[in-house]
């Protein structure tokens, strides 16, 4: 087929290009050029990696899409919501999971605000997208017009756990001992993370030391959204990092940082994860989860979230899937919509108490 | 009194000095940070302000003097017009038909006089750019109207 | 492993047909995709990610690196034919390479652009293989004061910039400051200037500004001298340069490369600031600085082999510490995760193959991407050619989608128009453009460093004077701001003098 649309294109330039002036020839022929060399790289890449299934129908759905799907990453393109997104829409289609074409959609803007406005107005069963902690976050900050209850979810897929960094050589050597000197001098303590309080990196860690009797008012955080969070701890000008356990593990391995605590229900598996404590088995209850599923319109018709729950939950447990979780790094955590929803309820009570105290609420 | 433009553009910054002032002092209080957000802003309005009613004393700099013909200000403007249409219909309409028109017509109004390679160009760059982007690089434009 | 070991295994790697031809195919794609501004090397490489999926690391890498330099390269073209730079760090080359091509000189530009990123890609490779161990220690030496100090320098410097009045310069970059203050404010949480729309939140993009401010306000320049005749001569497409042209060039380009390699180690925004500052202070070294803004072949060479000294110099820290010091080696990380590879302090010792792989391709991408592009100048520069109505629509469309693709809404579109209507005012009223630009993207960085360090230090100031790298440029920047108006009062004083005398 990619062969058939190369031969396609290339003929059709040609023809144009005999009707057409000289000078505008001269630009078409680079461009025709350039498509053609563009689309024979397009098909030896795919060429290689085309994994075809036939798979096979479970008939009795009620709703079927008759039309392409739309999910929408409201991030741009190699952010995590879009990499999500592209790599579920990948096995989707791969797998033949889900037998209508999947596209992603970018829509950037206000930490997600714009695109779940734009899915809010779509209001259709063909467009849902990919989300995670923000969707609660973002509308308590007041920065979102629609919150989580505003859209149906459908299925969450994965998890991430938030970590408490130190450097390797710093005095601290477990939570506790961190949080009695927050206690005693809250002053000489800085808390380092990537994105403005109020959001996740600065919610995940004030989740656990309030947890650990620390005055969250009192604790000194500082964004950077440069990308320079883990510079600034190495080098001495913050002394805790408050990152995702996945940033950490290259910097522990070679001995530059240490990990208190995860905020993680019980220990992680792997090399290296499985050695990093959980703040719960240092006696503080606190946990964090940064799940990441996906979301439908809001008041979507049953039968479209029965398919949609079912077809991720194919996902969920594909061969394509679980390999792709491995690359990323990413836990397995799958919630049909009932526990998504309860779950999700839970959550953002407790996220409401913490940004009220701190008085970023609205 | 405003007889010279440096003194016209001082009194419209002075404006912009002081609603952006206005703005800075209505920013919320955050209370755990030592500088809070409206720290800079306010220095920038008063630098602002500041350097404005410097500039109402300048003398207009003499040797650039630029003056643009009534018509070609007409052009521009129907220009400009097109652009806006152009962007209104953008999402609605879809990326090829909007952008084909929009070429077509423009590159006509501005004096472009071959119709068979003005057509050529209009149709074939938005379909190359819109195959571009959605089936090679994968990021989608609107596709509006048409089908795919 | 040693060095020259190390570099041999890579190249082993890539001197195979196969590898030869993706690093090819890359240089290729990533021109194309270059040339439309908006796609810069980080789309690139980001779209580039689904495509390696599954393939052999060693040539995904190739066919990475291939993509990044040729984006880059591509960048520059865009800035240099349409005035359209396509990111923040080819906004210099914007300077003297579109009035080159003004001047019917587009292929001569775009070679200056080719061989100085070339020359910049290739001695800040040979840095990155010699001294990556040594300047980890220096890529993580830069806390908020060390920013702060360097920010400020840099806007210090605005001034330089200006051809005519120092106070409309200043005014347009106190503008571009204030821009730079709208959206959520990242140490407070705060909204601040978003009269509540969810779209300006993030802020206002810099490609929204670049293209508004430098591209569409040409158009209009474009559309008043759409009549002239467009008789550019044959050597439009020419790529000779003489003798002395050379000469010219050489000097700034071999201090720009490794200034600008040094400045990329730093995590943050090395190269826009490496090309600013590389225009700036070859601007000061020139003995013909009045040529400077009107196609000078050192001010078009300084900022390209500077921006792509930093580009190289930003895997520094992306090697040796796995920490990415900018949006593209941030996207690369995610590539060489998705490959199976994580980059980290243990990157050398764990995966050499990788290691001197990324390094032995950065060599043949920068020479491949000579060897491309050179023979494309002529054709390139027939861009030009297309008649003037044509190519003025052409140029709106590219502004267009080049905005769309950032943020994929008409908002950011009508922001551009309106940003186009600023530029045109301000350069009707000789207000300058590029300070405006440049304060909007170190004012918004600068203004986090000075409020994270005060934190850190809660509320003292006296942070600022504790670190000798800090005070080192506050002192330089001190400096670059009393100089000139001590000078400016002295020739003052002067003039009185012999007109009393």
């Amino acid at each position: 087929m990619q062969r058939t649309s190369v031969d396609h294109i290339g003929a059709n330039d040609r023809v144009k290009m005999k009707i057409t002036k000289w000078r505008v020839y001269k630009l078409k022929r680079l461009l025709g050029v350039f498509i053609v060399m563009i689309l024979m790289l397009f098909a030896a890449a795919c060429s290689s990696g085309t994994g075809g299934g036939s798979n096979e129908e479970s008939g009795e759905k009620t709703w079927e899409p008759e039309q392409p799907i739309e999910i929408v990453a409201t991030a741009g393109p190699g952010s995590g919501w879009d990499t999500t997104a592209r790599m579920a829409a990948k096995v989707l289609e791969e797998e033949g999971i889900i037998d209508q074409g999947i596209g992603v959609v970018n829509k950037p803007g206000g930490g997600g605000a714009v695109g779940w406005a734009y899915v809010h107005g779509q209001n259709s069963p063909y467009t849902i997208f990919v989300t995670s902690p923000p969707m609660l976050l973002v509308p308590l900050n007041g920065q979102s017009e629609y919150n989580y209850e505003d859209f149906t979810p459908i299925a969450n897929l994965i998890a991430d756990y938030g970590a408490i960094v130190v450097r390797a050589d710093a005095k601290w050597n477990n939570l506790n001992e961190l949080f009695e000197d927050m206690k005693k001098d809250p002053e000489s303590i800085s808390v380092i993370g990537a994105s403005a309080p109020g959001s996740m990196d600065h919610i995940q860690f004030v989740r656990v030391a309030k947890e650990a009797g620390v005055d969250i008012t009192k604790v000194k955080y500082v964004s950077d959204q440069e990308g320079g969070a883990l510079t600034q701890l190495l080098n001495g000008n913050v002394e805790v990092y408050s990152t995702g356990v996945a940033e950490t593990i290259e910097q522990v391995k070679a001995g530059n940082i240490k990990v208190l605590g995860i905020t993680a229900e019980e220990r992680l598996k792997g090399e290296v994860l499985e050695d990093f404590p959980t703040a719960k088995e240092q006696g503080i209850d606190a946990t964090f989860i940064n799940w990441r599923g996906f979301f439908g319109p809001p008041d979507m018709d049953e039968a479209a979230l029965a398919y949609y729950e079912e077809k991720f939950k194919e996902l969920n447990d594909s061969e394509g899937w679980a390999e792709i979780r491995a690359q990323f790094g990413w836990d397995e955590l799958f919630m049909t919509s009932e526990e998504y929803k309860e779950f999700l309820a839970k959550e953002n009570e407790a996220m409401k108490a913490l940004l009220d105290e701190l008085g970023l609420g609205n | 009194m405003l007889n010279s433009k440096n003194k016209k553009v001082s009194i419209i910054l002075i404006i912009i000095a002081v609603v952006y002032l206005l703005a800075s002092f209505r920013l919320p209080d955050y209370p755990y940070v030592p500088v809070d957000s409206d720290m800079v802003p306010k220095t920038l309005g008063f630098i602002l302000l500041f350097l404005s009613i410097l500039l109402f004393f300048v003398k207009d700099d003499a040797e650039k003097k630029q003056s643009i013909p009534k018509s070609e200000i007409k052009v521009i403007l129907t220009v400009l017009a097109f652009v806006l249409i152009y962007i209104l219909l953008f999402e609605i309409i879809g990326f090829v038909i909007t952008t084909a028109l929009f070429i077509l017509i423009t590159s006509w109004f501005l004096g472009y006089k071959g119709w068979v390679s003005n057509i050529i160009v209009s149709i074939s760059i938005p379909l190359v750019i819109y195959l571009l982007f959605t089936q090679f690089l994968k990021v989608q434009l609107p596709a509006g109207i048409l089908p795919f | 492993m040693g060095v020259f070991e190390g570099i041999l295994t890579g190249f082993q790697v890539v001197f195979s047909l196969e590898g030869l031809l993706f690093v090819f195919l890359g240089a290729l794609t990533g021109t194309l995709i270059g040339m439309i501004p908006g796609l810069g090397p980080i789309t690139a490489i980001a779209v580039m990610i689904p495509i390696t999926y599954g393939m052999n690391p060693a040539m995904a890498l190739l066919l990475m690196a291939g993509v990044y330099y040729g984006a880059a390269y591509g960048g520059a073209a865009s800035s240099i034919l349409l005035n359209a730079p396509g990111e923040s760090m080819s906004v210099p080359t914007t300077f003297d390479g579109y009035p080159l091509a003004k001047q019917g000189k587009a292929g001569k530009a775009l070679a200056i652009a080719a061989i100085a990123s070339f020359v910049g890609g290739t001695i800040s490779v040979i840095l990155l293989t010699l001294l990556t161990p040594v300047l980890a220690q220096l890529a993580i030496s830069f806390g908020p004061t060390e920013y702060f100090a360097l920010m400020l320098m840099g806007l210090v410097m605005v001034s330089s910039l200006a051809d005519g009045s120092t106070i409309k310069a200043l005014i347009s970059a106190t503008l571009g400051f204030m821009i730079a203050t709208i959206g959520i404010d990242a140490q407070t949480g705060t909204q601040r200037f978003t009269m509540g729309n969810v779209n300006l939140l993030e802020g206002i993009d810099f490609l929204v500004i670049a293209l508004g401010l430098f591209a569409l306000a040409e158009v209009s320049n474009l559309i008043f001298e759409r009549k002239q005749s467009t008789d550019f001569t044959s050597k439009l497409g020419s790529l000779r340069l003489n003798k002395e042209e050379v000469k010219e060039m050489a000097g700034p380009m071999g201090r720009q490369s490794i200034l600008g390699f040094l400045i990329g180690v730093l995590p943050g925004a090395g190269g826009t600031i490496a090309s600013f500052l590389a225009y700036i202070s070859e601007k000061r070294l020139s003995k013909k600085p009045h040529e400077f803004g009107k196609g000078s072949v050192a001010g078009l060479a300084a900022p390209e082999a500077a921006n792509n000294g930093a580009s190289t110099g930003s895997f520094v820290p992306l090697l040796s510490l796995g920490i990415p010091g900018s949006g593209t080696t941030a996207v690369m990380l995610g590539a060489l995760v998705v490959l199976g590879v994580q980059p980290g302090p243990l990157l050398m010792n764990e995966h050499p193959d990788v290691f001197w792989g990324v390094i032995a391709s950065m060599y043949i991408g920068n020479v491949i991407l000579l060897i491309l592009n050179l023979p494309l100048i002529p054709y390139l520069s027939k861009i030009l050619k297309i008649p003037r109505p044509m190519l003025i629509s052409l140029i709106i469309v590219f502004c267009i989608i080049g905005v769309y693709g950032v943020g994929f809404r008409t908002f950011d579109l009508f922001l551009l128009v309106l940003f186009g209507v600023i530029g045109f005012f301000m350069a009707y009223l000789n207000f300058p453009a590029a300070p405006m630009l440049l304060a909007f993207i170190l004012g918004g960085m600068m203004e986090q460093s000075l409020r994270q360090a005060l934190t850190i230090s809660n509320g003292s100031l006296l942070i600022f004077f504790e670190k000798p790298i800090t005070v080192a440029l506050l002192t330089v920047a001190l400096i670059s701001f009393v100089v000139p108006i001590f000078r400016n009062w002295r020739r003052k004083k002067e003039d009185k003098q012999t007109l009393s005398g």
